[in-house]
């Protein structure tokens, strides 16, 4: 968590001296790093045996519970934004 | 886009899969260590490096001002609320389950979290739980970011500080990054208080 802020950090200030330079369209970098970051993800959850077994035993449980805590979520902050007028 | 996600991500776990169980071609831990902590560090440097170039970004920052504490707050009500109602659909233990889902979609804290306060078959249900919540925001992120700006926001949970910012960002806008960071990290810092606090209750 630490390290994500110092990266976060060091990306906004970079940014920030490099704002008058000439922009550069870092869209294909992106998404190439998406594309491996996703890989990386899907590839420790293959790697995962006992994550892979346990799916069928609490599965239907736990797509109730997922569903209904990301349906609430949602719910929440769109009410939320419109009380609070965020924009 | 997404159909180069969701390809990466079922490519990923089949080799992940092949690799573990039929011998080890390569070290797994070398992909999903190495290659995951150091694309997601890449990632988030240059989502900030984006941000501090967009003129307008500070502006809209300011202008949201400690407002942007909204969004984490209704996440984590409507994340707990919603593993509830869960629990009492399924008829399964209503305070175990709003714990269950006050893991805001971080698993490697919630199962075994979960799973000390409340039994290994409930640490089951926390760890599954929270990572099919992050599954899932990548899977619907296109859908989400039509119901409202905010929803994949919502949807990812403690998740929106790492795996599922560079998603966001690229799905939403460059103004969505500090929501988004701002938002998991405070979920990321509430969630063990918050499933901690709910074992109490039992």
């Amino acid at each position: 968590m630490a390290s994500l802020t110092a990266a976060l950090v060091a990306g906004i200030l970079s940014g920030y001296l490099l704002r008058n330079k000439r922009h550069v369209n870092l869209n294909k970098v992106t998404m190439g790093v998406i594309v491996m970051l996703i890989f990386s993800l899907g590839f420790s959850i293959g790697s995962n045996n006992k994550l892979l077994g346990s799916l069928p035993q609490v599965g239907l449980n736990a797509i109730v519970i997922v569903l209904l805590a990301v349906g609430f979520s949602v719910v929440f902050v769109k009410a939320a934004g419109k009380v609070a007028g965020l924009k | 886009m997404i159909k180069y996600i969701l390809a990466s991500l079922i490519f990923g776990a089949v080799l992940g899969y092949l690799n573990s169980n039929w011998g080890n071609v390569t070290a797994g831990v070398w992909v999903s260590d190495y290659v995951f902590n150091g694309s997601l560090m890449l990632l988030v440097f240059v989502m900030g490096l984006v941000f501090g170039m967009d003129k307008e970004s500070m502006g809209k920052i300011r202008q949201a001002g400690f407002k942007i504490l909204v969004v984490p707050f209704a996440v984590a009500c409507g994340s707990i609320l919603g593993g509830a109602v869960g629990g009492l659909i399924l008829r399964i233990d209503v305070v175990a389950a709003a714990a269950v889902s006050a893991g805001y979609g971080w698993y490697t804290l919630a199962g075994p979290l979960v799973g000390q306060l409340f039994g290994t078959e409930w640490g089951t249900l926390g760890f599954v739980v929270n990572f099919l919540r992050e599954l899932l925001t990548i899977v619907s992120i296109s859908l989400l970011v039509k119901i409202d700006k905010h929803a994949p926001v919502a949807a990812g949970g403690a998740t929106t500080m790492d795996t599922t910012l560079p998603i966001i960002v690229q799905y939403c806008s460059s103004g969505e990054l500090i929501t988004a960071f701002s938002s998991g990290f405070t979920l990321s810092l509430a969630a063990p208080f918050t499933i901690m606090i709910i074992a109490t209750l039992r």
